[in-house]
């Protein structure tokens, strides 16, 4: 388990702002390219019918990451 | 007239194609970039003095060097080095878009940023001060809405206008605060380099790690990795923060500082349509009943509804038909003539293809609008975890919608869209399952089969056929990604859920045309040119001498038969000679095709008196109503006509028994008999590797009839054949898994980059089915199971198979690094 609270903790509808992410290369650009910067404000939406993935709002717009993926994105809750 | 290059830069879902289509009308030309399978479209226009190239780039998020479409993009920018930058963005979606933006102008080419979907972003209340942005960014902006038809205009204006002022354009900085040291000690490093980009550009994308300029780089100045890697090291000791991230942050705060400035949302946190719609069918419940829903729909609509339309569509090819037969040279008895034969063959197999044609128009515009409505990737998001369960994306999903795990598709367009799946495993498992999938080419096939022998559960057995492919497809990829795929690399999935659209009526036309027209094109290269071919095997060698005289004997006995009744009526005279009894049996046989051909009455009226027009005295006998005489001549005719049928069949399938592909087909007789397939069902395999099509073209031509009538060959199949529906179930459990046609085969080797893959991908399923189907088939004929009954156990065994390898737990390797060697 990781030490700080991740993004796959957060509960449906609610909103957080982004720490750190904890990962590289192809990860963490792909990432970085859709939005998630430190600083930026996501809220989740809702999990998909099978409980994966994740459907969230990021800089206006919307997007799903898999949770084992949004486990790597440490946040803060608002 | 002075030429001008601009490449077409944006985001995908941002319009970019729509405003391409608008620019460049039906002037454009599409192709693939050299060795890889991404489209490049070039479209040309003209404006005032200027007559512009328009270069499509791949859509991409960002400007970096981590996707294909990406690497292809910047390759385009630094070799066709275009004189201006036209970047698409949708204006409601304009902070992650301008994140593109910002990268753009960095490169010191001019840019003009179009704010497409201005009605879109209008209706949400989002308000832009365009001419705002254009006065911070420093570079023209024009508002459009493609799917409108509104911009067009504009942005010709602005690329012309902005060519005039070019000498006065100055080089777009951002100011990147700590990170400015370190991109000066590598312009510096690098400022007498030959390449014809912006330094400073080139500067920040080494410091990106950019994999593709640093290979740039590297050929001048060999030691750039090492210092780079200094530098990383360096900003990541001083400020704890690595380069890249610094660099995504900094763009994006340029992009909310834009936002914050000229852009007002008046229903911010209000719930869009979208929102409103994803509520229902992302529900948690109701989400994957929608979708099932949605598929069956589109069964019902395009096979079920699609076929009963090629009842009004095949009177039309019957009619083609008859009049390719009326022009050939007539046949004298039971000797036809080749070239009649041929034309004949050649029809037959043109119309059996030329049938479906209605249901594919129908499934394809289906699909453009499931596309453009944006139900894709929610798709995807549905259904991920199940595919990740089984070693492939959701990204999967799009090939495999393409390749027909929605009624049918087609394995090549199927496999070329693997090329952005970024997941290396996913993708060669993705590759090698879509053609699993059936293809368009297979459904004519079921439903002639469906059509013979399963008429009334055609629905259920169609349902049967499509969505077992999928978990034939999930059992597949589970075991080839967990034993020969094992080692690949993995990769994130992150997708965007546009919001819906409205599907505009020409698009969806426009598009099921352009695919029902490449289907087309494939019927008439491939499909005629194997017809060509296996007409040739099958008519050599021919009937022997033996078989000759024997069928001459019969044909004679018929005559004799037909000269001794006609002698009792008094017309006898004017049949008396051979020309004249062959003369009037092809007018009986022509007379009698074109009665069954219509159903209204007044054509059939104007029937009667065209042939009463062309012979009094044969019109008498075919319709002799009282006279007595006449109808002795008219009852022998009929028994004359039914021979003749019956010596032609029979010497056609002794022809084809013996035929070069007839032989072969009895060669696998011994192995395929366990699965029930006689060498006319092998024949149709054989014929079938060249070209799905070919299958049924040639299965409708052994089982058409050889004189034009209107018995389909569906009806002749169930009448004539001899099969069981079980064989018919035997047949299609090994049609689901037989090997794509070659042009797959092809676009594997290049998707794969080798034969071996392409081997593998050939001779797997040509096993596995010719197993299967022989299981099945032994199983039904030892307990008497139906055709329905044997498809049934066999869909559940599958399924139940699927679900217990997806219900194993997948484990992927998440982490890094460690000691080496333990």
């Amino acid at each position: 388990m990781s030490n700080y609270t991740s993004l796959d903790d957060i509960k449906v509808k609610e909103k957080v702002t982004i720490i750190k992410i904890h990962t590289k290369e192809k990860l963490l650009h792909k990432l970085l390219d859709m939005g998630f910067v430190s600083g930026a404000s996501i809220e989740i939406l809702r999990k998909a019918p099978l409980g994966d993935p994740l459907e969230l709002r990021i800089q206006g717009y919307t997007l799903f990451l898999r949770r084992s993926e949004a486990r790597l994105i440490e946040v803060q809750k608002l | 007239m002075k030429k001008l290059k601009v490449a077409l830069s944006g985001q995908p879902n941002c319009g970019k194609s729509t405003i391409f289509n608008l620019l460049s009308g039906i002037d454009q030309h599409i192709a693939n970039y050299p060795g890889v399978t991404v489209d490049k479209k070039t479209g040309f226009f003209s404006y005032e003095k200027y007559q512009i190239e328009m270069i499509d780039l791949p859509g991409t998020y960002s400007f970096s060097s981590y996707s294909l479409e990406e690497k292809i993009a910047k390759e385009v920018i630094i070799k066709e080095n275009p004189n201006l930058i036209v970047n698409v963005l949708d204006a409601s979606n304009i902070k992650r878009n301008l994140y593109l933006t910002f990268q753009l102008l960095e490169m010191g080419i001019p840019i003009i940023v179009v704010f497409n979907m201005m009605d879109v972003a209008k209706r949400r209340g989002i308000q832009i001060d365009t001419q705002k942005i254009s006065k911070i960014l420093a570079c023209p902006i024009v508002e459009a809405s493609a799917s409108k038809g509104i911009g067009a205009k504009g942005i010709m204006k602005a690329v012309v206008n902005t060519i005039k002022k070019q000498k006065t354009y100055e080089d777009f900085k951002i100011n990147y605060e700590e990170l400015e040291p370190y991109i000066k000690d590598i312009q510096k490093e690098i400022k007498n380099s030959q390449i014809n980009l912006n330094k400073r550009w080139m500067a920040i994308k080494a410091l990106e790690n950019d994999a593709f300029i640093i290979k740039y780089l590297e050929k001048d100045y060999p030691l750039i990795k090492k210092s780079l890697k200094k530098y990383s090291f360096s900003f990541n000791e001083k400020y704890d923060k690595d380069i890249v991230s610094f660099l995504a942050s900094i763009r994006y705060d340029c992009a909310n500082l834009i936002y914050h400035k000229a852009v007002k949302e008046e229903n911010q946190g209000k719930e869009t349509i979208t929102d409103k719609i994803d509520k229902i069918v992302l529900n948690r419940f109701l989400a994957l009943p929608i979708l099932f829903a949605i598929m069956f729909l589109i069964y019902e609509i395009s096979i079920v509804y699609g076929y009963k339309l090629t009842d009004y569509t095949w009177p039309l090819l019957a009619a083609i038909k008859n009049f390719v037969i009326d022009i050939m040279p007539k046949a004298d008895f039971t000797q036809v003539p080749m070239m009649t034969d041929f034309a004949i063959w050649m029809i037959n197999s043109a119309n059996a293809l030329a049938n479906y044609i209605p249901i594919f128009f129908i499934l394809f515009a289906l699909i453009a609008i499931m596309e453009d409505v944006g139900y894709m990737p929610r798709m995807a998001f549905i259904l991920d975890r199940v595919f990740k369960k089984f070693g492939l994306h959701g990204q999967s999903t799009l090939p495999l919608v393409l390749g027909g795990a929605m009624v049918g598709g087609c394995a090549v367009p199927g496999v070329m869209a693997t090329k952005g799946i970024a997941d290396d495993r996913a993708r060669m498992a993705t590759i090698l399952t879509v053609p699993y999938m059936n293809c368009l080419a297979k459904v004519p096939f079921y439903t002639l089969l469906l059509g013979a022998f399963f008429k009334a559960n055609m629905a259920l057995m169609m349902f049967y056929i499509s969505t077992i492919t999928i978990f034939i497809a999930m059992i597949i990829a589970k075991i080839l990604t967990s034993t020969v795929l094992k080692t690949r690399e993995t990769a994130p999935f992150v997708m965007e859920l546009p919001p819906y659209h409205l599907p505009t009526f020409k698009g969806v036309i426009i598009r099921a045309f352009q695919r029902v027209w490449i289907y087309i094109y494939k019927v008439i290269t491939i499909v005629l040119a194997v017809a060509i071919i296996l007409f040739a095997m099958l008519q050599v060698p021919g009937l022997d001498s033996k078989s000759k005289i024997k069928y001459e004997e019969q044909s004679h006995k018929a005559l004799a038969s037909f000269n001794k009744k006609a002698k009792k009526s008094t017309y006898y005279k004017q049949v008396d000679t051979k020309i004249e009894v062959s003369e009037l049996l092809n007018y009986y046989d022509s007379y009698k095709s074109k009665r069954m051909a219509t159903s209204s009455k007044s054509a059939a009226l104007a029937i009667d008196k065209t042939f009463k027009e062309e012979n009094k005295t044969y019109y008498k006998f075919i319709k002799p109503k009282k006279d007595k005489e006449a109808r002795k001549i008219n009852k022998a005719i009929r028994k004359l006509s039914k021979e003749r049928k019956r010596v032609l069949r029979k010497m056609k399938n002794e022809k084809i028994e013996n035929s070069l592909l007839g032989m072969l087909g009895r060669v696998i007789e011994p192995i395929s008999k366990y699965a029930g397939f006689d060498w006319r069902i092998n024949v149709a395999f054989l014929s079938s590797f060249a070209a799905r099509e070919s299958a049924v073209a040639t299965l409708g031509s052994i089982y058409e009839n050889n004189r034009n009538d209107k018995l389909r060959a569906e009806e002749n199949m169930a009448q004539n054949s001899g099969y069981t529906p079980l064989h018919a179930t035997a047949i299609i459990i090994f049609m689901i898994l037989t090997p794509p046609c070659i042009a797959t085969m092809i676009v594997v080797k290049m998707q794969t980059n080798s034969y071996l893959w392409m081997l593998f991908a050939t001779f797997f399923p040509i096993t596995l089915g010719i197993v299967l189907s022989s299981l099945v088939f032994t199983l039904g004929s030892t307990y008497l199971w139906s055709g329905l009954e044997a498809m049934s156990y066999y869909y559940m065994f599958i399924v139940a198979l699927a679900l217990i390898i997806g219900l194993f737990p997948n484990k992927i390797i998440n982490w890094k690094g460690g000691f080496k060697n333990i």
